[in-house]
Order: structure tokens, then C-alpha cells, then sequence
């Protein structure tokens, strides 16, 4: 279609197969020129391309993992588990008291806190242990990631907080989900009764819920999409199996190619914008290609731990497990309890390494990487240094031979093909996700 | 309408500023007034200052307002309303701008009033907003500073928003208005054309455009709030899209840019059909620019539209923007399920001009 060329602070235009060179009249009305006596534009350049860096400053994200006890062994179990009857898996009183404390002492206004697992769910009196702490806090925000095996009183009573939430996951159909994660049509049966009871008492906002993808065998497309709109969710991460833990030992095939992969989140993405164009009454979206897509465009889309640039560790979110051990990422965790290499960052008692953690981030940035350098889509990009680890055990292969790095050049293509494409229903969908009010997504710059 | 000056008779003979009190409270300080008697027509005030009698037409709440007392001329003016989110000192009447639908003319007197808003301003009740307009205030700029700096050391809960056409900063303004005092002041800079001969035509200054994005240069620079201000006009509705076109390349730092419908005062009263374009059904270039601009990270937000002339898509961006003492509604409107979000119309808002659809 063309050469996709963009600046440092991320204006872009497409320059069409046999289109002349761009005149300084183009460039300048696009912002990839400035006149030289022109000030403001030269220095709100300036500032969009520092406002393209995330700036993580203060700690007020934390991962905890109060126990790492679980009432279910999916097949591909991103964090190891432990069995349901174990001890030596949940915090102990040194460790809890040390969290508070932690607590305490944070120089934030602002909390948001993820109980993972293992089941948090079997030790809410942890979780509320913590979510008591929170009070002085002036805004607030606890997710409860929870297999939704079991829902008692307690924890229907805990949601009726506004500031407490549940995640989780929802393979697809009823036989998908019985044979990655149950293992029993009668358990799924009982999932589900207990996803639909949360909706209906608090309303599809309470929940979010995301699927774990088997690569080698995805489910049809449209049976996905199913089992996530009769839910009333419209927002579907589609996250293929992470081949970590458990997962790498059960699902070899996950670590192949990945290009069969893309070819599914596609045609996922393509059916998408098929049914919101016949269906107006609501927006379906892939967050994750939402998410791409709206970088590309706004500046200051940086909470998103995955994708940022320059992402440094340690600093504004913190994983806590069981064991009161600190890790930089959820994933950094499962890195450590599948023995591939250790990550944890010091401990919750003791404090964060410091050392360590300078090793880890002497490279957390793409700006400087020869590769990164040379890609138009730099300025919408991340960098992922616990998946390059995990996937090839250093921080400093070439950028283009990364998965994270082949991922996001999919993910960016697709962006640009959507973007610059005549089909109204493309628009629709890219205007809805960007969260425009126009029914259709402007043409963007074209070089004539 | 609600009257911000009253009728009034004062023991004191030069001007004062009092905050009005219903009851007795542990915070009154010197310019405290306490409620001391009350009739249907009159209320009656003690302070230092000595008696105040003010004349009520209604059932007037004035608990906590803070008012300027003028014994000369018989008049109290409301300068902070407590019960109110709109209150504005008006710093000046001159301007050195004559733009085609100002809705408050200016004049060449100037009555210096800087040391009443200060202490108004320390009056105010917590977190107040307090809005500062002209005139151009920034003709006075040193004296405007030093309000907002004296204030803000001791009351760092209030907020600022002051409407400036911008074109008065300077470099050496750049550590002043990025210091801790201006961290809630938001400058307000009209800008009506992103072409030179239009924005000054429509301002009635040579040179105005150059000027203000040399100021909005300086207030970039300084990490200053702003927000962006353009009034619709007859001329300037179908450059609206390219205006925005602008504001995403290089405004981007605003924190938002406000679309406004007329006002039908001042200059405009008279040229009213000629300025004035119903955007009912003429919305394509404001959603075309909305959408322009918020693709761009700068949220729009529409001023002085009454909700049934915005199409249901872009409704989310009205604002119920006119203030409390100058709106008003058309019959129609009885009927309308949308009324409570609905700004409404002004006052002077001419009658068969309206032409509000019940939602």
C-alpha cells in the first residue's frame, strides 16, 4: 500500500507506491517540517516527543499474590500453583504486616491493587486485610483476579464496594473452557452460573474477563466473540498461552512460529468490525489492538505496563507473592517459580534490591536500539525485557528477531492497513475504538 | 437573571469588602459580617465597617457571599456567591483588541479594583473557582500576577481561570507562570482562525495571530493549563476543520478546546444575524473539527449549545456552560427530558432565534 513514514513525536502520513517526494509545503502543514521562525511549533514538537516517553514515577500499582493455592490446575497455569490442601502458600503474618506497612508509607493519592493467585479467593481475609489498609487513600481500585469457581457471601459482599472488581478468565465455549481449565462439564456449569449471578447483581462493568487462547487449536472465531457479547462483554484481550510454568512442559507447539497466530487475531479483529457495523447497538473491540491503535495517535498512553517506552522495572507497579518475594512483573514470578531465572527484586520484608534492579534496566528502552531506531513505529512502541528473557534468556538479541518486536510490527501493520482503508466499516470500528463521536474515523494523511 | 448588584445603604464612607454571615462562626476575621436583622425587603449586616442594609427583592440566600460595599452610590456588589461556581472579577474594561462580537465592549476608563479581589479572593469559600475576565486583564499584567502569587500563598485550594488574548506574555514571564502560584490558574486564550486575516479580522488587531501564538509560545513553555476558546461565527464556521487541523498539530499541549455559540450582547446584540449561524442543521464542520481534534488527544467541549441543536452523537460534548444568572429556557423546553443537562440559552438570547426541539 505504500511506505508508512512517521516522526519522533509520532505524526505519520503514507506516502502511496509512485508518489512524488513530499514538498516542504506538505511537511509543514503536517509537522514534519517547522519554518524557522515559527517557535510555537517548534517547541510543541518538542514536547510531544518528550510526551511520547512514559515518565513511571511513584510505586502505586502492586500485584499481590496472597496465596498461591489454587481449586483448579488449568492446563496451561500461567503461575504455577499450589494444591488446594498445601501450606506454606499464603502469606504469613511477617509478611501481611510487612505489606501494610508498605502501605503506609506509599507517596501516593492513588492505588490500584491486583489480588492474583493462585485463588485469592481463599484467602479473602487477606484481601480485605489489605483493602482496609487502603482507606486513606483518596482513590482506589482493587481487582479480584478469581477463577469464579466458588462465590460466597463474603466475596458478594466485598463487590458491593465501587471500588472492587473482579477479572477473569473465560476461554470460549463451555467445552473449551472444560478442557483447558475445569476439566469438568459440571465445575464450567458452575462458572458460569457464577459469572452470570455477578452481572446480574452489579452489571457486566464488575467483571472483566479474558481468554486464554490455545494457539495450536484457537476456537472458530465467532464462537469466541459468542461466548464474550452474551455475556455483555465488549472488550476481549485475546491472549495466546504464555509458555511459562506448567504451560511450556504441556503446550510445546506454543513456542513455534507465531505467524498462524497473527493470521487468527486478524481475521478476529476483521470479524469484529463486520458485527459492530451490523450491529450498532454495541462496540466490540480487542483491547490489546485498541491499545496499539490509540498510541499511535494520543500521547500519555502509558499505563499500560506492556507497552510503554522507556518501561523501566521496580518502579511504579511491584509484584508481591506468596512468599513476601518482589518481582518486577507478573511474568518476571513465573519466570522465577518455573527455575528459568531468578528475577525477584528483593523482598518485601528486606526491601527492593536496588542493584539488581539497575542490571535489569540498563536497557529498558528502545531509543538507542540501531533496530528501533530504524522503525516507524518507534514512537507507538515498548520494550518487554522480562519476555526477552523468558524467550531467549538475554536483553540484547536485535530487536526485529523478538517476539515482542514481531508482535507489535503485526499489530502496527494491521493499524496502518485499517487506517488507511475505504471500507466504512473499517472506519466505523477504528472511530468507536478511538473513541470518537463522528460515526466514521477522518481520513488521515496521505502524500498525493 | 439574578441581580450581582443590590441596592444598598452603608454606615462607612469609603469602599469596603465583607463576606456576609447568616450565623456566628469560629473562622470570622475582620472583614466579617454577621446577619442581624431580617425583613421581607432588607437585610442587615454588622461588621467592623459598621452597619450594612441591604435591599432584597426576593428570598435572597446571600450566607457566605463576599460583596464589595460602594456607601457613595447606595450598591453592594456580589463579587464571590457562595452558592455559585460562576464568579468573576472583572479586572478591566480596556482591551486592546476590538473583536466583531465582544460581548462586553470595552471602554478606555479603567477603575483599579486589584486590592477588592484580592481580599474577595481570600474570602472565598474552600476550593473555590474564581474566574478573572476584562477587558484584558494581562494589560495589567504585574498587578495580576501579584493577585494570583499573594493569593495562592494563602489559599492554595483555590483555582483560577482567567480569558486573555494571550498576546502580552513575555519570556522572562516563563519562570513567574511556571512557578507553584499558576499551578491552578487556567489562562483562557480565545483563538477564532488558524490564518492570520481572519483571526485578526474577526479580533480587529493587525497582527493579533502573530502575537497570540507567540504567547501561547510563552505559556507552552511555562506548562501552563490553557484552553482554547473560539467563538462560531458567520465567518469562521467552514474554517473550523482546518482550525483543528492546527490545534492537533501543534496546541496539542491545551488541556481543552471550548467551541462556542454566540452571545448575543455587546457588538453582537446588533450584528446578531449577521455574526450568528444556527448550527442546527450546520453541524458538519464542528463534528468534522471535533473529531479532528480529539483524534489528537485535545478534548473539545461545546459551550453555549443548547443540546437540541448538537446531533445525538456529539451531545456528549455540550456543556451546561451558561452561567447560573443569565440563562434561560424557551417554552419548549418545559417538555424537554434533556432540560436538567441542557445549558440553555442567554438571557438576551434573541426569542426567534431559538428554536429549541424538546428531546
Amino acid at each position: 500500500m505504500g511506505e508508512f513514514t512517521s516522526n519522533a513525536s509520532g505524526r505519520f502520513y503514507l506516502k502511496p507506491r509512485n508518489s512524488t517526494e513530499a514538498d516542504q509545503e506538505f511537511l509543514v502543514a503536517n509537522g514534519f517540517a517547522i519554518a524557522s521562525d515559527d517557535r510555537l511549533a517548534w517547541h510543541s514538537h518538542h514536547a510531544r516527543v518528550l510526551a511520547r516517553l512514559a515518565k513511571p514515577e511513584k510505586l502505586d500499582y502492586l500485584i499481590l499474590v496472597p496465596t498461591l493455592r489454587c481449586n483448579l490446575a488449568c492446563s496451561y497455569c500461567q503461575v504455577s500453583r499450589a494444591p488446594l490442601r498445601a501450606s506454606g502458600f499464603d502469606w504469613n503474618e511477617k509478611t501481611t504486616s510487612a505489606i501494610e506497612e508498605m502501605l503506609d508509607g506509599l507517596a501516593t493519592n492513588a492505588i490500584k491493587i491486583e489480588f492474583q493467585g493462585g485463588e485469592p479467593t481463599l484467602r479473602l481475609d487477606l484481601v480485605k486485610r489489605i483493602i482496609d489498609r487502603c482507606d486513606r487513600f483518596a482513590e482506589r481500585s482493587f481487582v479480584i483476579c478469581t477463577n469464579l469457581s466458588e462465590v460466597g457471601p463474603e466475596l458478594l459482599d466485598l463487590l458491593e464496594r465501587a471500588d472492587v472488581s473482579v477479572s477473569t478468565s473465560l476461554d470460549g465455549s463451555s467445552l473449551v473452557h472444560s478442557a483447558q481449565r475445569t476439566r469438568s462439564t459440571a465445575m464450567t456449569d458452575q462458572f458460569l452460573r457464577n459469572l452470570r449471578e455477578i452481572i446480574a447483581r452489579f452489571g457486566p462493568g464488575k467483571v472483566s474477563a479474558l481468554p486464554t487462547i490455545n494457539q495450536s487449536s484457537p476456537p472458530p472465531v465467532d464462537e469466541l466473540i459468542d461466548a464474550f457479547a452474551d455475556f455483555g462483554f465488549e472488550s476481549i484481550h485475546l491472549r495466546p498461552v504464555n509458555f511459562q510454568g506448567f504451560a511450556r512442559k504441556r503446550h510445546p507447539s506454543s513456542a513455534e512460529d507465531h505467524r498462524a497466530w497473527w493470521a487468527y487475531h486478524e481475521e478476529f479483529v476483521h470479524r469484529l468490525i463486520a458485527r459492530n457495523h451490523e450491529d450498532r447497538s454495541r462496540v466490540l473491540e480487542e483491547s490489546y489492538f485498541s491499545l496499539c491503535l490509540r498510541r499511535m495517535f494520543r500521547l500519555g498512553i502509558d499505563r499500560h505496563v506492556d507497552l510503554r517506552n522507556p518501561n523501566p522495572l521496580g518502579t511504579d507497579y511491584l509484584v508481591i507473592d506468596y512468599d513476601g518475594q518482589l518481582y518486577p512483573t507478573d511474568e518476571a514470578r513465573m519466570l522465577a517459580r518455573s527455575g528459568i531465572v531468578d528475577l525477584s527484586i528483593g523482598t518485601v520484608v528486606d526491601g527492593l534490591d536496588v542493584e539488581k534492579l539497575a542490571v535489569l534496566n540498563a536497557y529498558s528502552t528502545t531509543i538507542g536500539d540501531p533496530a528501533c531506531d530504524a522503525c516507524p513505529y518507534q514512537p507507538y512502541c515498548g520494550r518487554d525485557l522480562v519476555d526477552d528473557l523468558s524467550r531467549y534468556g538475554r536483553i540484547d538479541l536485535p530487536q526485529h528477531e523478538t517476539f515482542f518486536c514481531q508482535k507489535h510490527l503485526y499489530m502496527f501493520d494491521l493499524a496502518v492497513h485499517l487506517i488507511y482503508s475505504h471500507d466504512p466499516a473499517v472506519r466505523y470500528s477504528l472511530a468507536r475504538w478511538l473513541g470518537l463521536a463522528g460515526e466514521y474515523l477522518p481520513p488521515q494523511v496521505v502524500l498525493a | 437573571m439574578i441581580n450581582l448588584v443590590l441596592a444598598a445603604r452603608a454606615d462607612a464612607e469609603a469602599r469596603y469588602v465583607v463576606r456576609l454571615n447568616d450565623r456566628q462562626s469560629n473562622d470570622f476575621g475582620a472583614n466579617d459580617a454577621l446577619l442581624v436583622d431580617e425583613r421581607p425587603d432588607r437585610k442587615i449586616y454588622s461588621s467592623a465597617f459598621g452597619l450594612l442594609e441591604i435591599r432584597v427583592a426576593d428570598e435572597s440566600c446571600f450566607d457566605r457571599d463576599v460583596v464589595s460595599v460602594d456607601p457613595q452610590r447606595g450598591l453592594v456588589e456580589r463579587l464571590v456567591r457562595s452558592s455559585s461556581p460562576h464568579n468573576t472579577f472583572l479586572a478591566t474594561e480596556r482591551c486592546d483588541q476590538l473583536c466583531v462580537m465582544c460581548s462586553q465592549p470595552p471602554k478606555k476608563t479603567h477603575v483599579d479594583r486589584w486590592a477588592e479581589f484580592e481580599m474577595a479572593a481570600r474570602l472565598a469559600l474552600p476550593d473555590a473557582l474564581l474566574g478573572i475576565s476584562g477587558g484584558e486583564p494581562t494589560l495589567f499584567r504585574r498587578e495580576l500576577f501579584a493577585l494570583i502569587e499573594a493569593v495562592q500563598a494563602d489559599r492554595p485550594d483555590l483555582s483560577w481561570h482567567i480569558l486573555s488574548n494571550g498576546q502580552h506574555f513575555c519570556e522572562d514571564d516563563i519562570s513567574q507562570l511556571s512557578s507553584e502560584a499558576f499551578l491552578r490558574v487556567t489562562w483562557g486564550i480565545p483563538i477564532y482562525a488558524a490564518a492570520a486575516p481572519l483571526h485578526d479580522e474577526i479580533v480587529g488587531k493587525e497582527g493579533a495571530y502573530r502575537q497570540l501564538r507567540e504567547g501561547l509560545d510563552v505559556l507552552l513553555r511555562s506548562g501552563a493549563h490553557v484552553e482554547l476558546r473560539t467563538v462560531i461565527l458567520s465567518s469562521n464556521l467552514d474554517h473550523l476543520p482546518a482550525l483543528a487541523h492546527h490545534a492537533g498539530l501543534h496546541l496539542g499541549f491545551c488541556d481543552q478546546w471550548s467551541i462556542m455559540q454566540l452571545e448575543a450582547a455587546g457588538f453582537a446584540k446588533n450584528r446578531f444575524a449577521d455574526l450568528f449561524v444556527p448550527t442546527a442543521g450546520r453541524f458538519a464542520p464542528i463534528g468534522e473539527a471535533i473529531d479532528a481534534a480529539e483524534l489528537y488527544g485535545l478534548p473539545v467541549a461545546l459551550f453555549n449549545f443548547p443540546r437540541c441543536h448538537i446531533p445525538k452523537n456529539y451531545r456528549g460534548h455540550a456543556v451546561a456552560s451558561i452561567s447560573d444568572w443569565k440563562r434561560k429556557f424557551a417554552s419548549a423546553c418545559a417538555e424537554c427530558h434533556e432540560r436538567s443537562a441542557c445549558g440553555g440559552f442567554f438571557e438576551w438570547h434573541p426569542a426567534k432565534a431559538m428554536g429549541a426541539v424538546p428531546l
